[in-house]
């Protein structure tokens, strides 16, 4: 009888000791689970507030970049147009009043030629404002101004306008994406030809920009370190959870095909 | 005959502990921890007196068990509320303690400890301190568990009363003495208790760093 009483006092101390170690061993674990939850919670916020510094950088990007445009602009353009109304008014004789009438005349359509430039670039000076009637537009818009150059020849597919969806933000992004590959175009292609091609389709969007130029060695570049502006669009892609395949072979051009989750 | 055991010393230290660091305390819940203490020590060091008088002291015991239910479930109440409504629950368990008691008590009569009321009652708690460990986890805030006290006044009431169900289901049969006069069940409750203490001296550590971190 003793000896069973002993077996049970010790069941019940044993018992006892494992019924204290679960709850220290419970706390243990909650403790570590809440730190690891904290560490989570850090991490989204670190990246949230990267992402929001990007977003600001993109903004600034593409104001720097629309202003460069209008600065061209003023220069080539709007400057031209009056530097010769200018003239052509100079040029005036009011003793012939024949001639004088089509000078003024013509001079009047360069002023209003002039007007309607400026009005043009006015509607580029709300940088912000660019991708606020959908991507499709803000898209068009900056083919615009890569036509008017005349230095290249142009195959547009764009079908993002009256998109049904929109994500402002990314928006932004990609319409600073779209601006970076025309820069390089433009800085270092030496293409004559270029061809973008853009649509949704099960919600993402794709933007497919092709190229005749002399092409480049991505690896090389990467080497150099002198693919800044490549690093960014991968950088800036990646931040979107987007795919970018680029293709490039030297003397027979580039092209790139950028998949966007949208929106 | 001892009069003053290691739980009337853990006990007075927790309330020196609570009157120094929740009297100046605004919720209602905090200060109520002061008054139970109170009372927690009175019905010790009474219970103890008796028991060194080897005057019957049981009825004693029961009678503080009523107290000790409403003051956990309180104590629940006041932890839980923060993530759900509480009361379905809260009352369902005070509703279930106080039944088993008073049928016992009618039963085996008010003078044989309340063993049965313990075991459900500790069961209870146990399962209230657990979903209440669900809710944190399951929360999106992200708390500072090392100064969070409500969550270590819960830790204490889970080890007091996890680590007493051994002792509760062998009640009856449990009166094997470790030392001369010193009856296993007896230790494992001088145990439990110096814990439930010590965890509650902390979370008034904490409570005092809360409130001054707020103010």
């Amino acid at each position: 009888m003793q000896s069973q009483t002993t077996q049970i006092a010790i069941l019940v101390a044993v018992g006892t000791l494992i019924f204290l170690l679960v709850p220290f061993f419970l706390v243990m674990y909650i403790r570590s689970y809440v730190r690891h939850k904290k560490n989570h919670v850090l991490e989204k916020e670190t990246m949230k507030q990267k992402f929001e510094a990007e977003m600001l950088q993109t903004l600034v990007e593409v104001q720097d970049q629309t202003m460069q445009t209008i600065a061209t602009e003023l220069h080539d353009n709007v400057g031209q147009l009056l530097s010769l109304t200018t003239l052509t008014l100079n040029s005036i004789n009011l003793g012939d009043s024949e001639k004088a009438g089509k000078k003024i005349e013509s001079s009047l359509s360069l002023v209003n030629k002039s007007i309607k430039e400026l009005r043009e670039l006015a509607k580029l000076l709300h940088g912000e404002q660019l991708v606020e009637n959908g991507i499709g537009h803000a898209i068009e818009q900056e083919i615009n101004w890569l036509s008017k150059s005349g230095a290249y020849e142009l195959k547009v597919s764009n079908q993002l306008f009256d998109l049904q969806v929109a994500s402002p933000n990314k928006d932004l992004i990609i319409l600073r994406l779209l601006q970076e590959i025309i820069n390089n175009i433009i800085k270092h292609a030496k293409a004559s030809y270029i061809e973008i091609d853009c649509y949704y389709a099960h919600e993402t969007l794709y933007l497919k920009v092709k190229e005749n130029g002399i092409g480049f060695s991505y690896d090389e570049k990467k080497q150099k370190k002198t693919g800044m502006g490549l690093n960014s669009i991968y950088k800036r892609i990646e931040m979107i959870n987007g795919k970018l395949v680029l293709n490039s072979k030297l003397n027979k051009g580039t092209s790139i095909a950028i998949e966007i989750p949208y929106p | 005959m001892r009069i003053i055991s290691p739980i009337i010393i853990a006990e007075l230290f927790c309330l020196i502990a609570a009157i120094f660091l929740l009297s100046k305390d605004k919720i209602k819940f905090w200060k109520v921890n002061i008054a139970y203490l109170c009372i927690a020590l009175i019905t010790e060091s009474y219970g103890s007196y008796l028991s060194s008088k080897s005057i019957h002291n049981i009825w004693w015991y029961n009678s503080f068990i009523l107290l000790e239910v409403a003051f956990i479930f309180y104590g629940l109440y006041h932890c839980l509320k923060e993530y759900i409504n509480p009361k379905p629950l809260i009352f369902g368990g005070l509703g279930i303690s106080y039944a088993i008691f008073i049928t016992y008590a009618i039963l085996d009569g008010y003078t044989t400890y309340a063993n049965t009321t313990v075991t459900v009652m500790s069961v209870i708690f146990v399962a209230y301190c657990l979903y209440y460990y669900y809710l944190l986890l399951k929360d999106e805030r992200v708390v500072e568990l090392k100064y969070h006290p409500e969550f270590w006044w819960i830790t204490a009431v889970l080890f007091y009363y996890f680590g007493g169900t051994t002792s509760n289901l062998f009640y009856w049969i449990l009166k094997f003495e470790i030392l001369k006069n010193f009856p296993l069940r007896l230790i494992i409750f001088y145990i439990t208790n110096i814990i439930l203490c010590s965890i509650w001296i902390y979370t008034y550590i904490c409570r005092a760093k809360q409130r001054k971190l707020q103010s």
